[in-house]
């Protein structure tokens, strides 16, 4: 199998990594710095057509101008794997590649896989979600290892949301630790934090086993508890007086009106937004956070 | 049976036992509910299936090949290659002929102008051109049984060729109905049988039909709308043959496999059987009322009756014919050709072939691509759908009752008693006149057509109109004046402003 996969860089190389594993020829297409060790190629629209799968492995920011310069055809078999929204329009990468291209055939993956550890050969499972099974089947040969385990779903809008989710809850529990709140917050901050994208990922017909499973709880505990990832990084940054990118502020925005337009209550994702956008102060807004009214649970 | 012969063999023998004795199931349940009307020779061919089931695999073949065989001659009964060719030719004269003074048997029937009567919009030009090259499944919204002849007549008078359709059994029982059906390419679909293999029958006969590049239709939404409500979602099934009528096409290296569909939007500002459908769609027993044999459409002189109403109005049907689509909803342009969201044309046997064009069968990938057409059909019913003024006063009307009676849920709106349905003219006219100015921006955002008064006193013009298009028809007025107040059939009004449900919230009326 012929593997196209659109970005260089660690998370690239990291899938790259795995489809070789797997015995399967894969091909890096970047306009960028060419990655050392693998094959790649600046012509992406070369790459398109000779590849049976062709996996967008760039950050959400920069997705749908992949989707634009690569232009896939009614003949592709697409997956996205950075986590996040689409940041041009608040919507989700599947709609734009199908809104943008003749392409139907997507999917999304998702998991706690971290780049770092996939290239050390650590064993770790992803997730694949497609409404095709075709597209999952394709996946699963050219990833599925004896290092990775290969998992599929049809829930492509769940697994979407729970990127996104997983990424602002990621910023929420890094506030957290930056404040040494300890591990026991950082506990409710993860589990609370699936009960509101659970409630939202059912809100807008995902299914709620989604966000239990890899692409939910297993990828956010992943994320929040690695203290280099970007997105915890960037919330202890938040917790100590820095700042974040305008990109991750504008997907949790995007959240928080999806969740005021879908009548879900986010509040783990409003907080993280209130300190990220500067509009209250950390502390102030986690004590808002302990004085909601006691409910069951 | 070649069709469905390949999707037994593809079943596990587990499968097949379940598939047939789903069949065996469902035929004599409906041979308890029908009695008598089933024939001893249907007894005998599922008796026989039956046994089949005990007895291995080359007898369920040879059953099930019995059974299909009655069933293909039944759905192909009153469809043949002769009659659909007669229909090309006659069908224009056909409805004509039904609607002369002379057939309507003494009936005094209005000077006839059909086509100022009945509106036609949409692409006409591309579709005429269009349909010499490719074959077209024409996808209509359902409200009545009339639709079928109606969107026969708009085809003729948008010059467009008739096609075949699926009408169910129940439709040929009226001998209008019959004898127009009959004429204008209707097979046979008994809705009574519910099992999966005749429903597979029927696919196998549409994608026969449509393969062989008869213009076809069917109504997506499976039966006439209840409510009164747009289709917001379809079904898959019949829709589904277009694609695999495309592909095998294609598998067989046909020279023009090439297969496009055409959403159409009827708008009719009376509907014949409004009364009965809105009971229905109310009744807690309106989902399993699949089949209404004791509707308005039942009775002839009341056909007649709402027809010659109908025919007394101007611009009182507006049929209009959607943007082509491609069979998993993308744009055509000029030619026919895929166009992606950017206007570039693409090469869509890619969806279903290899980098060097073969064709590769994947049943699962095809009910998605199929869903994808759903949608688009979908939203093109939302965009081309016409606001009528019966529709927005209806909808002002129920409305206005909803803001007296806050406390009261959708059922109790509809069964307030006679003393209680009215509502304040000037606020009537003051919530047409706020909605009407909100159809306006959804019909300048593109999301929905209009065809509505404009000038002074709009909105009294609006409400004026629809009143007495209300008391053309139905035994009881949907809306009708009574000094300063106007009563307001709840039940009505509900169903002829639930056309614009999916358009307008009660805020931007009230």
């Amino acid at each position: 199998m012929n593997v196209g996969i659109i970005g260089g860089g660690a998370w690239g190389c990291a899938l790259a990594t795995l489809v070789a594993g797997a015995g399967h020829l894969a091909r890096i297409g970047t306009r960028g710095a060419r990655p050392k060790g693998f094959a790649s190629t600046p012509n992406l629209d070369a790459l398109a057509r000779e590849s049976d799968l062709l996996i967008m492995a760039v950050p959400s920011d920069s997705a749908a101008e992949a989707v634009d310069a690569v232009r896939p055809d009614a003949g592709s078999m697409v997956l996205f794997a950075g986590r996040g929204m689409n940041t041009r329009d608040g919507g989700w990468m599947s709609d734009y590649l199908m809104a943008q291209t003749p392409c139907r055939r997507v999917g999304a993956l998702a998991g706690p896989a971290l780049a770092s550890e996939v290239v050390a050969g650590r064993p770790t499972a992803l997730l694949v979600a497609s409404p095709y099974d075709e597209v999952c089947r394709a996946t699963q040969a050219a990833l599925h290892s004896e290092h990775c385990r290969l998992y599929t779903s049809t829930d492509l809008r769940g697994v979407e949301l729970a990127g996104a989710m997983v990424r602002a809850l990621a910023v929420a529990v890094g506030i957290a630790d930056g404040l040494d709140y300890g591990i026991g917050a950082r506990g409710v901050i993860i589990t609370r934090g699936i009960a509101e994208a659970t409630r939202l990922g059912t809100a807008i017909g995902g299914d709620p086993k989604t966000f239990s499973g890899l692409a939910g709880i297993g990828d956010l505990v992943s994320c929040a508890t690695s203290p280099q990832h970007p997105s915890h990084v960037a919330g202890v940054a938040l917790a100590r007086g820095g700042s974040i990118s305008s990109r991750l502020i504008a997907e949790m925005r995007a959240l928080v009106a999806l969740g005021e337009s879908e009548g879900v209550d986010l509040p783990l994702t409003h907080a993280a937004l209130a300190i990220a956008a500067g509009e209250d102060r950390p502390r102030l807004v986690f004590d808002g956070l302990m004085r909601r009214a006691a409910r069951p649970e | 049976m070649g069709r469905i012969d390949r999707h037994l063999v593809a079943m596990s023998e587990t499968d097949q036992i379940a598939y047939l004795s789903e069949t065996v199931y469902q035929e004599r349940l409906r041979f308890e509910r029908d009695g008598d009307d089933a024939t001893v020779k249907e007894r005998e061919r599922i008796d026989g299936l039956a046994r089949a089931l005990t007895e291995g695999p080359e007898a369920m073949r040879t059953a099930t090949a019995r059974l299909v065989r009655a069933y293909s001659h039944e759905v192909h009964n009153r469809f043949s290659e002769r009659t659909f060719g007669a229909a090309m030719r006659l069908a224009p004269a056909a409805i004509k002929g039904l609607l002369s003074p002379s057939e309507a048997g003494g009936w005094a029937w209005p000077k006839w102008d059909g086509p100022e009567r009945v509106v036609i919009q949409g692409p006409v030009g591309q579709l005429q051109a269009l349909a010499k090259t490719h074959t077209l499944v024409f996808a209509p919204t359902h409200l009545s049984n009339l639709d079928s002849p109606l969107i026969g007549y708009a085809l003729h008078l948008a010059g467009l060729p008739p096609c075949t359709y699926g009408a169910g059994l129940n439709l040929f029982s009226s001998p209008i109905m019959g004898f127009l059906m009959s004429r204008l390419g209707a097979y046979t679909v008994d809705r009574r049988k519910r099992h999966r293999l005749y429903k597979d029958v029927l696919k196998a006969y549409s994608t026969e039909l449509i393969g062989r590049g008869a213009h076809s239709l069917f109504y997506p939404g499976g039966t006439r709308s209840r409510s009164g409500a747009l289709e917001a979602q379809v079904k898959r099934g019949l829709l589904g043959t277009a694609v695999a009528a495309w592909q095998e096409g294609l598998l067989e290296g046909r020279d023009e496999p090439e297969i496009l569909i055409v959403p159409v939007t009827l708008s009719c500002s009376l509907v014949l059987e409004a009364e009965t459908l809105i009971e229905d769609a109310l009744a807690a027993a309106g989902k399993s009322r699949y089949i209404i044999s004791d509707d308005e459409f039942s009775e002839p002189k009341t056909v007649l009756r709402y027809v010659r109403q109908l025919l007394e109005m101007d611009a009182s049907v507006v049929v209009r014919f959607g943007s082509p689509l491609d069979v998993l909803g993308n744009p055509v342009d000029e030619t026919g050709q895929s166009v992606d969201g950017s206007g570039r044309p693409f090469d869509r046997r890619l969806y279903v072939c290899d980098r060097e064009l073969g064709v590769r069968s994947d049943p699962q990938r095809d009910r998605v691509y199929t869903n994808h057409l759903a949608d688009a059909i979908c939203s093109a019913y939302r965009r081309d759908s016409v606001v009528l003024p019966t529709h927005l006063a209806a909808l002002a009307g129920w409305t206005l009752l909803g803001s007296r009676y806050p406390t009261l849920d959708t059922y109790g709106r509809a069964l307030l008693p006679p003393s209680d349905r009215w509502v304040d003219r000037g606020d009537l006219v003051s919530a047409i006149a706020r909605g009407a100015e909100a159809v306006d921006a959804h019909v300048r955002a593109g999301e929905t057509q209009a065809l509505l008064p404009t000038g002074e006193n709009r909105a009294e013009t609006i409400l004026t109109q629809a009143v007495e298009t209300f008391s053309a028809f139905h035994s009881r007025r949907a809306l009708e004046f009574e000094d300063w107040r106007v009563l307001v059939d709840p039940k009505l009004t509900l169903y002829y402003g639930n056309r614009l449900s999916s358009l307008l919230g009660p805020e931007e009326l009230v």
